[in-house]
């Protein structure tokens, strides 16, 4: 068994509103004169350290685990998952 | 119009909406024609299949200053001032994402009356849910809590009450109903209708992208299967722009700047530009590319359909559009002037100078009915409404009086409602969990009045018996903002059912509305207001959901301090019973928990003495007689006796002798469900004064026992014998905490 670390990352789908994303760059990056961003989406990222037999088996487990435990929802966000040294 | 067309056999129409279409245009419709006529004829916007059935609801009423028609009933409530409110479901967005979908419920009913003038000041819900166990269930439990919630708190209004039913038939096909009302000066009413031509048509708030853009047919031949997953994306509020566009537009209509205002819901701006036009009897120009779109790459046709949230569509004057500008810069709100009124009587979009829509507004807004079947259930053959159960033994009564307090049905909802701001804006007086009705003080609005507002449903009553289980409800939420003190002045309904095309399910929907029909005129309660939820079928099983009518009723209280809470005061007070117990525990918590059983005969309402009964039980509330004043419904006498003394953390002693009662049986006098009956309590010096209101018209108000300080819940049989015998604690514990274990596991 060896550790493995794993990023989780879930945003919302490409086209759904982000009002967080947009408060952010509105309210905050363009009023105070950042004023070349024209796109800001919000997330989540989980970054998890766990045991498996090889990073493919960690990956999988990964999987699993935010499929079942329903972490996202497939009808309204996308998620990724990347292993990391 | 040179431009691509949509053949007859490519537009998703019935053979009675195409000649309609047809025959009126004398031409193919265009793309975006298409799109808006099929939205507009679907049955979420038309109401085709209920359109028939629903003028059988009283809508009259002296207090009634905007009915059925408009986005939410307003009434008169006296003092200048109208109470403005509705429910309406938000069930198949919520199924699929139950966080994005109920919060969007919330925003769009609040939306509904705001767009009346009123400031929206409470929020209930209502969920039909599976079976509490199922993990499913509870993660759409969860998720729903948690999207009413944030809405609700974020935009700072707060919640005011709500229902929640298990019952497997919801298990796939959830219900989620959300409910607003808000309070206004009867001469701010805005209406949704656009009657001067040259007044411009503003569109405020958010950008339109393709939220909740179903695929209209004709288009989804073009989409592969990678776009397929972008399109149509679920709606996401955002309670923060709706804070800002709730005081914006309210500014604005006290500035006297709205001509006509109507709020971007179901078929977005496709609807505004047709109901207002026809409303007003005028016609509408819009040019579409002055509408902010979210994606670059959106046909005209779905940014005519968009769903999407926090907009709200105005009429304005010429002269008065820099006025208004100056009120949405000041809250920093994007807006743009899309076109203007006209006097064609007809919806005309313009994009990139060529006309792409030119249709009447009326055959948008009117189109035709359909003529659905209707055939007596099958199932209901099977039912015995004369079934009685084998009477349990004395002994078993503690254990049936635990079980029935423990199941899904009668557990505290407090896990749910503790998750809702219940205090913001300080206008509750009677919170959730604290009485049958939330009552809200309206002393920002200059009156000692209050309001009172209650959900109620009964979807196993209403599929054992739909024509009595509707009038139940009606019966079982008047009675709610009765027990509080409040008259019952008007209700607004939402009525879930599954697929209309299918005559027995339709059958259903047509008993229940007669049901609540006879109801409400028996109780002089009109309906000024409601949405229909057809389709709610369970693809998975290919059952359709119980038929679920939810309704909305409000009260009148004349001084909101005469309120009255469900909870014991204080040892020794006297406990009455307001009305005779029937034999009548078909579709009961009894007959479901213990015995499993669709049998029994469904309660009946009392057309004749009904709102009679419910208005000695006010005037007993407003006179000081009571100090706590419960209806008693679902799980009977003994649930709604335990939970006063859980509430005031006392208990009672309850002779059954007392009960007036067409039978001897002591499991049918604590579980029937007979309507138009009541707990109160009385100080022992009240007591002649409250039981002659009662007997004036000659209403059964019996004494059945005394409050104790004793913490323990005690019932005497016929013979004086003790045959239930309970600590408080006992049945409390896991009533109070079994949810929370449910939702959050076992501490």
């Amino acid at each position: 068994m060896a550790k493995f670390n794993a990023e989780v990352i879930i945003e919302g789908k490409k086209n759904a509103r982000d009002p967080e994303g947009e408060t952010i760059m509105r309210d905050l990056m363009i009023k105070h004169g950042y004023d070349m961003v024209s796109s800001v989406r919000s997330g989540k990222i989980l970054k998890i350290t766990l045991e498996a037999k090889n990073e493919k088996e960690a990956e999988d487990i990964c999987w699993n685990m935010v499929n079942e435990l329903r972490i996202y929802n497939p009808v309204a966000h996308v998620c990724t998952i990347k292993m990391v040294k | 119009m040179t431009q691509e067309t949509v053949l007859r056999d490519e537009i998703n129409l019935t053979k009675e909406e195409k000649e309609v279409v047809y025959k009126t245009l004398n031409r193919e419709p265009t793309i975006p024609e298409a799109a808006m006529l099929e939205v507009m004829n679907s049955e979420h916007c038309s109401y085709k299949s209920s359109r028939p059935v629903l003028p059988k609801l009283p809508t009259e009423g002296p207090r009634v200053i905007c009915g059925p028609g408009e986005d939410a009933g307003v009434v008169d409530i006296g003092d200048g001032l109208a109470l403005v409110f509705k429910l309406e479901s938000h069930n198949h967005p919520s199924a699929l994402d139950p966080f994005n979908g109920a919060a969007t419920g919330i925003g769009g009913i609040i939306r509904d009356i705001l767009c009346m003038g009123a400031r929206p000041i409470g929020l209930l819900d209502s969920f039909r849910l599976g079976d509490l166990s199922d993990p499913h269930t509870k993660w759409l439990l969860k998720w729903v809590t948690k999207g009413v919630g944030d809405y609700g708190n974020c935009v700072g209004i707060s919640n005011a009450g709500g229902d929640i039913e298990f019952d497997p038939s919801f298990q796939i096909n959830c219900l989620i109903n959300v409910g607003c009302f808000g309070v206004m000066r009867k001469d701010d009413l805005a209406l949704s209708r656009a009657t001067t031509p040259g007044d411009k048509l503003i569109l405020l708030g958010g950008s339109t992208g393709r939220d909740g853009i179903g695929g209209a047919s004709f288009a989804s031949k073009n989409i592969t299967e990678d776009s397929e997953s972008d399109r149509g994306a679920v709606q996401i509020g955002d309670p923060y722009m709706k804070k800002l566009i709730i005081e914006a537009t309210l500014e604005a209509i006290k500035a006297g700047v709205v001509e006509g205002l109507k709020d971007l819901g179901a078929a977005g701006v496709t609807c505004s530009i047709s109901e207002t036009a026809d409303a007003g009897g005028t016609g509408t120009e819009i040019q579409l590319e002055k509408i902010r779109i979210r994606e670059d790459d959106m046909e005209p046709w779905e940014i005519l359909v968009s769903e999407s949230q926090e907009r709200m569509f105005f009429v304005v004057k010429p002269d008065n559009v820099k006025k208004i500008s100056k009120i949405f810069d000041k809250y920093e709100l994007p807006y743009e002037i899309l076109g203007e009124v006209t006097d064609t009587g007809k919806c005309v979009v313009k994009y990139r100078d060529q006309t792409i829509v030119d249709l009447p507004a009326h055959l948008l807004t009117k189109p035709p009915a359909a003529d659905r079947k209707a055939t007596y259930p099958k199932y209901l053959n099977k039912l015995n409404q004369k079934w009685l159960p084998k009477e349990p033994k004395d002994n078993e009564l503690n254990d049936i009086c635990r079980k029935i307090m423990a199941s899904d049905n009668m557990i505290s909802r407090e896990w749910v409602y503790r998750q809702y701001d219940t205090e913001v804006g300080l206008h509750s007086v009677v919170k959730s969990g604290q009485a049958d009705a939330g009552v809200f003080r309206l002393s920002e609005f200059g009156t000692k009045k209050g309001i009172a507002v209650t959900f109620d449903g009964n979807s196993n009553q209403c599929y054992l018996d739909p024509y009595n289980g509707g009038a139940g409800i009606m019966m079982e939420a008047c009675s709610n903002v009765a027990a509080v003190g409040a008259e019952p002045i008007a209700m607004t309904d939402c009525l879930n059912f599954g697929n209309p095309e299918h005559p027995q399910v339709f059958w259903t929907f047509e008993k229940v509305v007669e049901g609540l029909a006879d109801a409400a005129k028996a109780l002089g309660v009109p309906c000024v207001g409601g949405n229909v939820s057809f389709y709610n079928h369970d693809e998975v099983r290919d059952v359709a959901v119980k038929p679920s009518p939810v309704i909305f009723v409000a009260g009148l209280l004349d001084d909101v301090e005469k309120a009255v809470n469900n909870s014991f005061k204080s040892p020794e007070e006297f406990i009455i019973l307001i009305g005779d117990t029937n034999t009548e525990i078909g579709g009961s918590e009894y007959t479901k928990v213990i015995h499993s059983s669709d049998d029994g005969q469904v309660p009946k309402v009392d057309f004749a003495n009904a709102k009679n009964v419910l208005k000695k039980v006010v005037k007993a509330v407003n006179e000081g007689l009571v100090t706590s004043s419960h209806d008693i419904s679902k799980g009977g006498l003994f649930v709604a006796l335990t939970e006063m003394a859980m509430a005031g953390n006392l208990g009672f002693k309850v002779g059954l002798k007392r009960i007036p009662a067409d039978t001897q049986r002591s499991d049918i006098k604590l579980f029937s469900e007979t309507h138009g009956r009541f707990l109160m309590t009385a100080k022992q010096e009240d007591m002649d004064k409250l039981i002659s209101i009662f007997a004036e018209d000659e209403i059964p108000a019996s004494y059945i026992g005394s409050v104790t300080k004793e913490k323990k819940l005690i019932i005497e049989n016929d013979e004086n014998q003790v045959i239930v015998e309970l600590s408080i604690e006992d049945i409390k514990h896991v009533w109070d905490t079994r949810m929370e274990e449910e939702m959050e596991g076992k501490k």
